[in-house]
């Protein structure tokens, strides 16, 4: 490690500290180490000794890589990993810094990471990752990526770059055969997760995928999974892993965090080998807290508020299929993060029978949607800070909690304007 | 088709050229006509015999993604005489983003090779070029301003003919931007999407009274609740189009 690296490290974590303290921007020390020195990210991760196992896919990367990486520390592995949101270079080079020495090492046995799909290429060739884990492709990147196909072909290089092991969700139309379309690797293991047809089915829009148009051979949910979903009560899941099963703690309700469960599962399987142990990822998945912004509860002013966040149409409808009844007190805040609304005819919106406020600059094109379905819309202000306290100020729910829905972007700007500590380390709330 | 006195929409492609909650253009047209006192069936066709087609007073088709066109030109080429024999007898058409370029004469995919188009439209597209994706405003002489969303990797031809506007934000359908989309008689094909409809009401209405107009259709006019509906509704599309106009972003 020269004097460059030392550098790099050193002026990377004094912006952080400063960034801290203002409050913001978790990417730009990694974004200046990477200035000083470009190598820095490639070597550093070069140097681990158990390499790196990529987590990539539309939606439930978080989830999932949180959950692989505590299973894979049960298991006795020092883990890196990357906070949720921060998959980009600069994101990774970011979370780097707070664990590298001065001279660039890093104390990790393996690095766990989540990694966007759009940059999927590039840190493919900059992590060289031994294991793949590819969860799910839906439409909702096309925002940023304009096409599905491309999206998927974006996976299939990551795909491709797997030396040792490739996990892949059998229940999506892209991933069921993706390993039969890409170059083939004669030391690579490939397994699949799954659940039973009847779950899969069951769950009320499926679980979601985006249609793969033109010549589709092999249908999801035909391939033989190393882990498979059986069975579902609430927040928990039962796992079959080849001849036993184990029941597992979910973040929430839903079939697709027991999607999420199984490839973790199926991907702690693949890298560990003979060492991995099922009781294991019970302990793991006990021990874990909610993933930050997917059904937290904050409490603000001795009142419950649950956050679902609005990431894309797929997270939405699984989140709002999810809701055990019409929530009695709701918020919705949308903004330019989420830059093209135009998905929300697409969404069901019949869990909800109502909703109280409306805020952020999409609040007006959600409005207009919730009027064509004749969903009552209480009141519409552009004012984030006015808004929000018009909601908070509404008599609390008879039953259960009020339910704020809000895109990534105004989920910070909610929690910093309610004193909620900033988003740095991720993760866990 | 059974209703005598209902308002027949024909949805086109629904499952293979949905890509941008396009059918939602379809709800907001259904609903409008249902407020007003007007039945509305919809019959949508995805594939095989073209059946109820010359029941349709309004056609609609929506955009999809490149690979999707591939899959639906055969089909559209299948029924592409029937299509352009509803154009000719003056039945309305709004066509979006993929499915207007399938409708036009031609595209020239990006690797050169030419697929026909069902000719409805006199038009022809060319693919490639940088893609735009933001926020589109275009001030239409007959509507005003008119709000949405663009998303395209491509230029379309439209010759001398009519255009939906001129284009305030966005690129429109030449590398300089100009004028959007193809707009003459009861023709309107576009690559607004949003859907063009939900925040341009006024487009909508204009398609229903020409499909009206071809049938004479009335409105019974709307109950109270429904003219509260379309009153609040109108109101929040304007806040829509106001919010979107005043500061228009791209990526
Ligand atoms: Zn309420």
């Amino acid at each position: 490690m020269g004097l460059r690296t030392t550098a790099a490290v050193l002026v990377g974590r004094a912006v952080r500290v400063a960034a801290r303290l203002r409050g913001g921007g978790s990417a730009i020390p990694g974004n200046i180490a990477l200035k000083i020195d470009p190598g820095f990210l490639e070597r550093t991760i070069a140097s681990i000794p158990n390499g790196v196992v990529a987590v990539s896919g539309s939606n439930g990367k978080s989830t999932t890589t949180n959950m692989l990486a505590a299973i894979m520390r049960r298991h006795g592995l020092k883990v890196f990993t990357n906070p949720s949101g921060g998959n980009l270079p600069q994101g990774i080079a970011s979370a780097l810094l707070s664990e590298v020495s001065a001279s660039g090492r890093l104390d990790s046995d393996i690095a766990i990471l989540e990694v966007d799909e759009g940059y999927g290429t590039r840190l493919a060739e900059l992590l060289k990752p031994r294991t793949v884990l590819l969860l799910n492709i839906q439409i909702d990147q096309l925002n940023r990526y304009h096409e599905p196909d491309r999206v998927a072909a974006m996976l299939g290089r990551v795909a491709a770059s797997a030396t040792e092991g490739l996990v892949l969700n059998r229940e999506d139309n892209f991933l069921v055969d993706l390993d039969t379309r890409i170059p083939a690797r004669p030391n690579r293991e490939v397994s699949f997760f799954g659940g039973t047809p009847e779950l899969v089915a069951g769950a009320s829009h499926g679980v979601a995928s985006a249609d793969r148009f033109g010549e589709t051979t092999v249908a999801p949910g035909s391939r033989p999974a190393a882990v498979e979903v059986v069975a579902l009560h609430g927040a928990r899941a039962t796992l079959a892993i080849g001849g036993t099963t184990i029941e597992v703690r979910l973040p929430a309700r839903g079939m697709h965090y027991a999607l999420d469960a199984a490839g973790a599962t199926a991907a702690a399987q693949n890298v560990l080998g003979p060492l991995f142990r099922p009781q294991f990822v019970v302990e793991a998945l006990d021990s874990l807290e909610t993933v930050y912004g997917r059904g937290e509860l904050l409490e603000v002013e001795g009142e419950q508020i649950e956050i679902i966040m609005m990431k894309n149409p797929a997270s939405l409808q699984l989140n709002l299929d999810s809701l055990e009844s019409a929530p009695e007190q709701v918020f919705l805040a949308v903004d330019e993060g989420t830059p093209d609304p135009s998905w929300i005819y697409d969404i069901d919106f019949s869990a909800l029978d109502h909703v109280d406020g409306i805020t952020g600059s999409k609040a007006w094109q959600f409005a207009v949607r919730l009027g064509y379905l004749g969903i009552p819309v209480g009141e519409v202000d552009l004012d984030v800070r006015r808004a929000l306290k018009s909601f908070l100020a509404r008599p609390a729910p008879a039953t259960g909690h009020k339910v704020m829905i809000l895109n990534y972007e105004q989920m910070m700007l909610i929690r910093k304007i309610l004193g909620f500590k900033e988003l740095e380390g991720g993760g866990a709330a | 088709m059974t209703n005598e006195g209902a308002l027949r929409i024909l949805h086109l492609f629904p499952r293979l050229l949905g890509l941008n909650g396009e059918s939602g253009n379809v709800d907001i047209l259904r609903r409008r006509a249902e407020w007003h006192g007007l039945p509305v069936e919809v019959t949508t066709y995805d594939e095989g015999a073209p059946l109820g087609f010359d029941d349709a007073d309004l056609v609609f088709i929506g955009s999809g993604p490149v690979s999707a066109e591939l899959l639906a030109h055969p089909l559209v080429s299948a029924v592409a005489p029937e299509l352009r024999a509803l154009a000719a007898d003056g039945r309305p058409f709004l066509a979006i983003g993929a499915g207007f370029q399938l409708l036009g004469e031609k595209v020239v995919l990006e690797g050169g090779e030419s697929l026909e188009g069902a000719g409805v439209f006199p038009v022809v597209t060319r693919h490639g070029g940088t893609r735009v994706v933001g926020d589109f405003v275009v001030e239409s002489p007959r509507l005003g301003t008119v709000v949405g969303f663009e998303n395209r990797g491509s230029f379309v031809d439209v010759g001398p003919h009519g255009t939906l506007g001129r284009v305030v934000y966005g690129r429109g359908n030449t590398e300089t931007p100009g004028e959007e989309g193809f707009w003459e008689g009861d023709l309107l094909g576009t690559h607004m999407h949003g859907p063009i409809l939900a925040n341009n009401p006024a487009l909508a209405d204009v398609l229903l009274d020409s499909a009206r107009a071809r049938r004479r259709l009335d409105y019974a006019g709307p109950t109270p609740e429904a003219a509260e509906a379309l009153r609040t509704i109108d109101e929040r599309a304007r806040q829509a189009r106001a919010t979107i106009a005043a500061a228009p972003l791209s990526e």
